[in-house]
């Protein structure tokens, strides 16, 4: 149970406090509604390109890391495909700081050519770092363009090709800021030893004198309902073969993500999985396997990826896979089983509640959905799932037709 | 009033930490519990602690990672399938950690479970079987998860790097090779246990929503135990040898060279610890320090770039680490040399130096936000034999470091001859 107060500036910016005085921290958590699925398919990886922008100077303030740090603070940021959020943690006492850096990057960036030109550099290293230069790093580069044909999910938050973003401009960057980085498309959590009163007055003085620009009304394209099974095979230098399978599911706060989200659970969270105890432990045809969901709020995915054995081909192993995946389809699960997952569900929630910084950020991603009490309910939704329901997801989501499969050939070299 | 937003709002500096105590008690039998009871969330953690890491393998390499793992893979009374079933039953998740000093047996869970997961924590420490099966299972999954990391520059510049540093039969230098974990065999792994699991007194920390009858619950279960006395017979260190100055594998294919730079150093109750902790901040231990401004920030050669000071229980190292564009690689070797160099004969600015023991004061007090960070800084000096002023009067260690001390401990232990240099890549 995560307490909170709320209010909203007159520039539309929402507010959330959630007092914590066994902390001597504060935690400031600002998430900007735009994700790489808000990008231009022509400009992919602006989203991202952007937060580590964000860090190089604003208006009236040249470097936003040192005044920070010279408080004892610390901060990062991430971006999502929906979302992008940064967060700072500092003692509680200096919590001014970070309203005075976080108002003034929300006002204006500073727009230097040089600072665009070193991240372009620094992100393009992220790219080769993450995805180029690690076995395996490039599946996900193959995986959701598969799966997702129309809505744009279908390229990675880093981007579709390196090359869109080699060639941002200073003049995408200031239409971005203008367009997403404003107050009443944001939401502010502030969270640890502070109380709701000091919070308004800091919010009074910082952030309410930044304009309002003009509301971002989302209108993204619906992936259509897949009815056909979809393949396709790549390889690369890798030791072994690896088999991915993604399957539509719902959003974050649809109605049936839990359901789907146990089924996953059922099928490869734990080594006491179906998945794991059928086919790593029994019949040894996976190194390694598991599934699991990416949580989007668009509709997502609920994906499973292993590593074959060496010897099995990625054919036995799919059909394998496929084997256990319609034990879900076609019988119900028993009561135990279920008690079982939902056991594992209360307990991540439950931990998921232990840092002062996560209560922030879970607090601020309900939020950004639209009711931050949804970040109060996700138990009892837990615990509502039956036998029945996981069976009609199962029916619903595992449907062969509803799924996006990808071979990961390990090319034999003579090393 | 116009608001002026060049003016930075004015700030404390952080002096003191406040600390959940620890409250230690020792069971009838001589067994330690501890406690760092934080009552927020209704979870705990419990571990297990054994001095038991490769330290005490008596040069058999990979017997304490596969001591461990064996320890959920079946018991007199549960096969490994119903050891895994059982935790997951009641949503705790289960660690088995083989560390270069200590193996402890982890369990997350919520408090209200720590009854049910007890006798199967008991049940692991003392009736495990080793079967055979399962062993294979996990020898066949290591090897093969071990062939996708030596295709990770990183993994392997860590591995060349260790194995330089310490030398390859040194117990902190030894990795799991391929070749090792094929010869091991179940003899070797259930000989670990017996040696150094069995029997044996360890430690138990309990961290989270725990109160007395957690502790009542410990004595219940593990009261009666009986132990020998402490493991005694170590294995005799090999012959210190000099170190190759660079080693190079080259990776035709690679996009990124992975660097590794470093040297032996001391443990956290050296003298010059805390002075070379702040060196090594303002080096490449936070994310304004001057490598990171000089090779991310300024050049874009790399994602990251970082240093560190890592203290095991007998030895510490220093070591310098980053992906970087292979074509900048030599490039970034002679700016990290320039920085180290600029430490040795510039002083450290006084702004510069405030800011860094800010950042290392309030990064320590964040770091003290949960019961579970809170327990692992008392493992300090409840199993490395700290001072217990060591968590109290770290941020006034740090403080006391002066510009003078830090160009000073930058030419006693950066000195460019005594860093080894390992590339992964090419250059």
């Amino acid at each position: 149970m995560i307490h909170y107060e709320q209010f909203t500036l007159d520039n539309g910016l929402r507010v959330y406090v959630h007092e914590d005085a066994s902390t001597p921290i504060a935690a400031v958590n600002i998430l900007y509604n735009v994700g790489s699925r808000d990008e231009d398919p022509q400009r992919t990886g602006f989203a991202h390109l952007f937060e580590h922008l964000m860090f190089g100077g604003s208006k009236h303030i040249p470097s936003y890391d040192e005044p920070l740090q010279r408080v004892g603070g610390e901060n990062n940021a991430f971006t999502s495909p929906d979302i992008t959020n940064y967060y700072i943690t500092l003692p509680a006492a200096n919590i001014e700081t970070a309203f005075w850096l976080e108002s003034d990057r929300m006002l204006s960036l500073s727009f230097d050519p040089q600072v665009l030109e070193v991240q372009q550099k620094v992100v393009i290293e992220e790219f080769n770092q993450r995805y180029l230069n690690q076995p395996y790093g490039d599946a996900w580069l193959k995986l959701r363009p598969l799966a997702y044909q129309q809505h744009p999910y279908r390229w990675a938050t880093i981007g579709k090709d390196i090359s869109h973003i080699a060639e941002a401009t200073l003049d995408d960057v200031k239409s971005f800021f203008f367009r997403y980085y404003l107050p009443n498309n944001a939401i502010l959590v502030v969270a640890g030893n502070v109380t709701v009163e000091q919070v308004k007055q800091l919010c009074a003085k910082w952030f309410a004198p930044i304009p309002a620009g003009k509301p971002y009304l989302r209108s993204l394209p619906k992936e259509p309902v897949q009815t056909e099974a979809r393949r396709l095979e790549t390889s690369a230098a890798v030791p072994l073969n690896a088999l991915y399978k993604a399957y539509h599911m719902p959003g974050r706060y649809e109605p049936g993500f839990q359901a789907a989200d146990l089924l996953s659970d059922m099928l490869g969270r734990s080594k006491s999985s179906r998945l794991y105890q059928t086919l790593v432990r029994d019949t040894p045809l996976f190194n390694n396997l598991s599934a699991y969901i990416t949580a989007s709020l668009d509709p997502g995915l609920l994906v499973i990826q292993g590593t074959l054995n060496e010897g099995v081909t990625l054919e036995e192993a799919n059909a394998a896979v496929e084997a256990v995946v319609n034990e879900l389809i076609d019988q119900p699960v028993p009561d135990d089983e279920l008690a079982k997952v939902k056991n594992q569900a209360e307990s991540t929630l439950a931990f998921s509640e232990v840092e002062l910084l996560n209560r922030a950020m879970n607090l601020a991603f309900a939020a950004n959905a639209g009711d931050a009490e949804l970040v109060n309910t996700e138990a009892e939704k837990i615990q509502a799932v039956t036998p029945d329901t996981i069976q009609a997801m199962a029916r619903q989501v595992l449907r062969p037709e509803n799924c996006s499969t990808l071979f990961y050939r390990a090319e034999t070299t003579t090393a | 009033m116009l608001l002026d937003r060049t003016q930075s709002p004015s700030f404390q500096a952080i002096h003191e930490v406040r600390l959940p105590a620890v409250q230690s008690t020792t069971l009838a039998n001589g067994l330690p519990v501890h406690l760092v009871s934080v009552h927020q969330q209704p979870v705990m953690r419990i571990e297990c602690i054994f001095d038991a890491g490769t330290w005490y393998e008596n040069g058999q390499a990979g017997a304490a990672f596969f001591a461990m793992k064996m320890l959920a893979e079946g018991t007199a009374g549960h096969s490994s399938a119903q050891i895994s079933e059982y935790f997951d039953r009641y949503g705790a998740f289960l660690e088995l950690n083989a560390g270069p000093d200590r193996c402890s047996v982890v369990v997350y869970c919520l408090t209200r479970h720590l009854a049910d997961v007890l006798p199967m924590v008991k049940e692991m420490l003392t009736e495990p079987v080793f079967p055979e099966k399962e062993f294979e299972d996990l020898r066949n999954i290591t090897l093969q998860n071990l062939r996708v990391n030596l295709e990770k520059n990183a993994y392997v510049a860590g591995v060349l790097f260790r194995e330089n540093l310490f030398g390859k039969a040194h117990p902190y230098g030894r990795t799991q090779r391929p070749e090792v974990v094929e010869q091991i065999t179940r003899t070797d792994i259930a000989g670990h246990f017996d040696r150094t699991i069995r029997n044996r007194p360890f430690q138990v920390l309990l961290a989270g929503h725990v109160t007395e009858a957690e502790v009542a619950l410990v004595d219940h279960y593990f009261g009666s135990m009986t132990f020998a006395g402490a493991v005694t017979d170590t294995e005799a260190l090999p012959e210190r040898t000099t170190s190759q100055p660079v080693i190079l594998a080259e990776k035709a294919e690679s996009l990124q060279s992975s660097i590794r730079m470093g040297r032996r150093l001391f443990t956290r109750d050296h003298p010059d610890f805390f002075p070379m902790l702040v060196t090594n901040e303002l080096l490449g231990g936070y994310f304004g320090s001057r490598l990171m401004k000089n090779i991310r920030e300024e050049k874009g050669f790399t994602y990251g770039i970082s240093s560190n000071l890592i203290s095991f229980r007998h030895e510490g190292y220093f070591l310098i680490g980053t992906d970087v564009k292979k074509e900048f690689t030599q490039q970034t070797l002679d700016e990290t040399r320039k920085e180290i160099r600029r430490l040795q004969t510039e002083l450290v600015p006084a702004d510069e130096l405030e800011t860094v023991k800010n950042f290392m004061a309030g990064e320590f007090v964040g770091s003290l936000n949960t019961p579970f960070e809170i327990a692992d800084r008392y493992k300090l000096i409840l199993l490395d034999g700290l001072p217990t002023d060591f968590l109290t009067n770290y941020v006034a260690n740090i403080r006391s470091v002066s510009a003078e001390t830090i160009a000073q401990m930058a030419t006693r232990y950066l000195t460019e001859t005594d860093l080894i240099e390992v590339v992964v890549g090419g250059k």
